[in-house]
């Protein structure tokens, strides 16, 4: 029975039996960039599978290990909010036959948030190119007094304490947004937070039992849409184009930033600059391929890429400063 | 007529030669997943996840969808044989499946499974077409503190799992609560009991537990036992269930499915919680409760019933709002947004093919499955007769492949392996490992539930008694505490009373 199972996934998925997770090591051949990549690539994506990360991973990998002539293998290592696959991926050998699907949580918080994190994400990784931008919606309970984010600060303000607002983790992009609204308005709200993403979490909202909360576009537009949920702000620089009717948190001046759950690839330090620039260019035509993006987009996502390695490492030290400042303001420890 | 219209859209759909093919891979790597432990409709479904990219919406979601129920079932054949649940929700199963395989009865324990898990099929399969909609705004009232309540009820309960002492269920039970506690606290983001190590930043996995303590646990149990055969007797009986048979089965398996149907919709317990919830249903109404735990045929119908009913009332938060209910949901989400739908309140209307599409696939998948599995039976029952010196080593490496498959984590292996020798230390103090499981579960799912109750409240304990919900929990809690209190009270009495007389 053991040789069955591959068997059986072999004979549907093709070359994808490899995609147990079990055989890869990380052999590397004798590392000659210009015959790169002449075996498997590893995407390590920090977080099980059914999440936002697995879904962007799953989304590119075939197109990707079409521009590359390579089967991108996707290794789900999830665990510690993300930083057991970082640091797995951060230990691997820098041949570009690992690559690390790095996001918000793992690159830009993370490191403020834990400080026995042996991972210094700017450090131990080349940023390749961001792969996916998620916008939030902040979202309340249908039957919430306020209709813009505007009201609910004064409304806050007039209630202070009696809010309640959710999160899908202590650590999560989606609370600290909450957060920095808090902190700048000096707000008083409770913290209520739950994990297994932000599914449970939305419902509570939807069901009436938790007031408000940031969540991404994916997880509430259609029910924005249906009425069951109540869209007060969104976190882009304009308005998103599927809800014209919800402002932006930046025009009802509450933030003078955009802010995004993202995704990115980037490679361990040490991986030789063409190899770099072979997957960035790969990476670049995946994410103009019109099926990836018309599917991304209906799920609220963005599929987008850097013009260069170089202006994604100045993203995401922009990004991951923003959060680091909130952290710090706002008090938030998490080890 | 809407419904016969939507149904005959449905069936049309699902019965086109392309989506019943598909339908039928699907419930096929279902059945092959299932039956090996460790190996789970998540890692599989991820894995096919980009090769839907290229299948028409109906074909991929059936497909999917039949791995799913698939392996639900199939996890119940080595759970029934030789006691390893090869899916968190058979480890119930095992309870009294193993006993009847062991009594000689393996081919009517695998038909019993295969058709409580049928008729669980087709009643799930009717709600959700019929009532699909009005269930998700049920599951939708359902607050934290109703939860905890429910929780706490369900906890009662699974001292009735107990098959021998009450003392020592108990026992197992608050140390499965205590193992739960691993892990990082979800309100603070302390770690505990973690002991510095990473890989427990997240608790340890459900599926390594079980499968140490069953796994592991009863195959070194079996190997103590020195003789060669294990009173498993390999000759089978007809392998169809007489009509007595069939009729002491029915029962448990129609109260199997309502139970799961509703617990089904409700995030977090699912198809486990069902099948634990039947089992402890069927012991407490049997007029025999000391069959239980020696091969009592409810003891399988009802939990397979369940765990099936669950596995597809667990689709009508996904699909009418867009909510999953467990990874495996969440998984399908993505395939429908790999195909550029959208799932939430829409789909109804919008993809209503799909929709339906997938709810007759359901039925014809269950059908499928007891095709498929009832002309194997013969053949798993003759897997008894390899002697176990055989039949062990490979159950072992099959467990050690399963649970390193869970994470690629060697250090699970290590674990699994640490609660193989408990499992074995509580086998000879007679301690069942069922309880310890159920504690596992429910006990950081009362605690996160009880915490995030009374922050919503600001800390007043009144919400569990001011919703409807939760009382009406708290209410059946305290009655099932005396029916059980009260046979133990009275016996004293009646001690006391003689020796006064």
């Amino acid at each position: 029975m053991i040789t069955r199972r591959p068997f059986v996934l072999g004979l549907i998925c093709g070359g994808l039996a490899l995609g147990s997770g079990l055989t890869l090591s990380g052999a590397a051949t004798a590392q000659d960039a210009s015959n790169y990549p002449n075996q498997p690539i590893q995407l390590v994506v920090p977080f099980a599978p059914g999440g936002a990360s697995d879904f962007a991973a799953r989304l590119m990998q075939n197109k990707l290990s079409e521009h590359l002539g390579q089967q991108i293998v996707v290794v789900n290592r999830d665990g510690a909010a993300g930083n057991i696959g970082m640091e797995m991926a951060a230990r691997a050998k820098p041949d570009g036959y690992t690559l690390y699907l790095g996001n918000v949580g793992t690159v830009s918080i993370n490191p403020h948030l834990f400080p026995n994190l042996t991972v210094k994400p700017l450090k131990d990784f080349i940023p390749i190119s961001i792969v996916a931008d998620t916008p939030g919606l902040m979202i309340a309970r249908p039957d919430f007094p306020a209709k813009n984010a505007k009201e609910f600060v004064e409304y806050v303000k007039a209630n202070p304490g009696k809010i309640n607002f959710a999160s899908p983790g202590t650590g999560s992009v989606n609370r600290l947004e909450m957060e920095a609204l808090q902190y700048a308005q000096g707000l008083k709200m409770t913290h209520i937070p739950y994990k297994g993403g932000a599914g449970p979490a939305a419902a509570d909202v939807m069901g009436g039992h938790v007031d408000v909360m940031f969540v991404t576009i994916a997880t509430a537009i259609n029910n924005v849409k249906a009425g069951r949920l109540k869209a007060l702000a969104a976190t882009t620089k304009e308005r998103v184009a599927s809800l014209p009717e919800v402002p932006t948190m930046m025009e009802q001046g509450l933030t003078n930033r955009p802010s995004s759950s993202w995704q990115g690839v980037l490679a361990p330090a040490g991986t030789p600059k063409p190899i770099i620039d072979k997957v960035h260019a790969a990476i670049v035509e995946t994410m103009r391929d019109p099926t990836i993006r018309e599917r991304m987009a209906s799920a609220g996502v963005i599929a987008v890429s850097s013009a260069s390695p170089e202006e994604f490492m100045e993203y995401i030290k922009a990004d991951s400063q923003q959060w680091s400042d909130i952290i710090e303001k706002a008090g938030i420890k998490a080890d | 007529m809407e419904l016969l219209n939507n149904l005959a859209l449905g069936f049309s759909t699902a019965l086109a030669p392309v989506n019943l093919m598909y339908g039928f891979l699907g419930v096929l790597l279902g059945t092959t997943i299932g039956v090996l432990p460790g190996l789970g409709p998540v890692a599989t479904i991820s894995i096919l996840l980009p090769i839907t990219f290229t299948l028409p919406p109906e074909a991929a979601l059936i497909m999917l969808a039949g791995i799913y129920y698939g392996a639900a079932y199939g996890g119940s054949t080595t759970a029934i044989l030789v006691n390893l649940p090869g899916e968190s929700s058979s480890v119930v199963t095992a309870i009294d499946g193993y006993q009847m395989a062991r009594r000689g009865k393996a081919g009517l324990a695998l038909a019993t499974a295969a058709l409580s898990s049928f008729i669980a099929g087709t009643l799930a399969t009717v709600l959700i077409a019929v009532m699909a909609p009005a269930l998700a705004e049920v599951a939708l009232k359902f607050g934290p503190a109703d939860y905890f309540s429910l929780m706490v009820f369900g906890l009662i309960a699974a001292v009735i799992l107990a098959n021998g002492s009450v003392v020592k269920a108990i026992g197992m039970i608050l140390l499965g609560v205590l193992l739960g506690t691993m892990g990082t606290d979800v309100n603070t983001g302390t770690p505990r009991f973690t002991f510095g190590v990473a890989e427990f930043s997240d608790g340890i996995d459900f599926a390594v537990i079980a499968m140490g303590m069953f796994g592991l646990g009863e195959t070194i149990g079996n190997l103590s036992r020195k003789d060669e055969t294990n009173g498993v007797l390999s000759e089978v009986r007809g392998l169809w269930p007489s009509w007595a048979e069939i009729r002491s089965f029915l029962a448990p398996a129609l109260r199997g499915t309502a139970l799961g149907s509703c617990l089904g919709m409700l995030p977090g317990g699912g198809p486990v919680l069902s099948s634990f919830s039947a089992y402890a249903l069927e012991k407490k109404i049997s007029r025999k409760p000391g069959e239980f735990g020696k091969g009592a045929i409810e003891g399988v119908a009802g939990p397979e019933a369940a765990n099936n009913a669950a596995a597809q009332t667990a689709f009508i938060p996904m699909l009418t709002l867009g909510l999953p209910s467990s990874a495996v949901m969440a998984l399908m989400i993505g395939a429908l947004m790999m195909q550029g739908l959208s799932p939430g309140p829409q789909l109804l209307n919008n993809n209503a093919q799909l929709f339906w599409g997938l709810i007759a696939s359901m039925w014809i998948g269950n059908a499928m499955l007891v095709i498929l599995n009832l002309p194997l039976i013969g053949i798993w029952v003759k897997l008894l007769s390899v002697p176990y010196r055989m039949l062990y080593p490979a159950i072992l490496l099959i467990c050690c492949i399963g649970v390193y498959s869970l994470k690629s984590s060697a250090l699970d292996v290590i674990v699994a392996t640490f609660f193989g020798l408990m499992g074995f230390v509580f086998y000879r103090l007679k301690c069942e490992p069922a309880p310890l499981l159920l504690g596992f579960i429910l006990g950081p799912m009362i605690e996160e539930n009880l915490r995030r109750a009374l922050l919503i409240s600001h800390g007043s304990p009144v919400v569990f008694v001011d919703r409807a919900i939760s009382l009406t929990f708290l209410i059946m809690s305290v009655l099932l505490l005396i029916v059980m209190i009260a046979p133990a009270i009275r016996t004293k009495r009646d001690l006391a009373f003689q020796e006064e007389g």
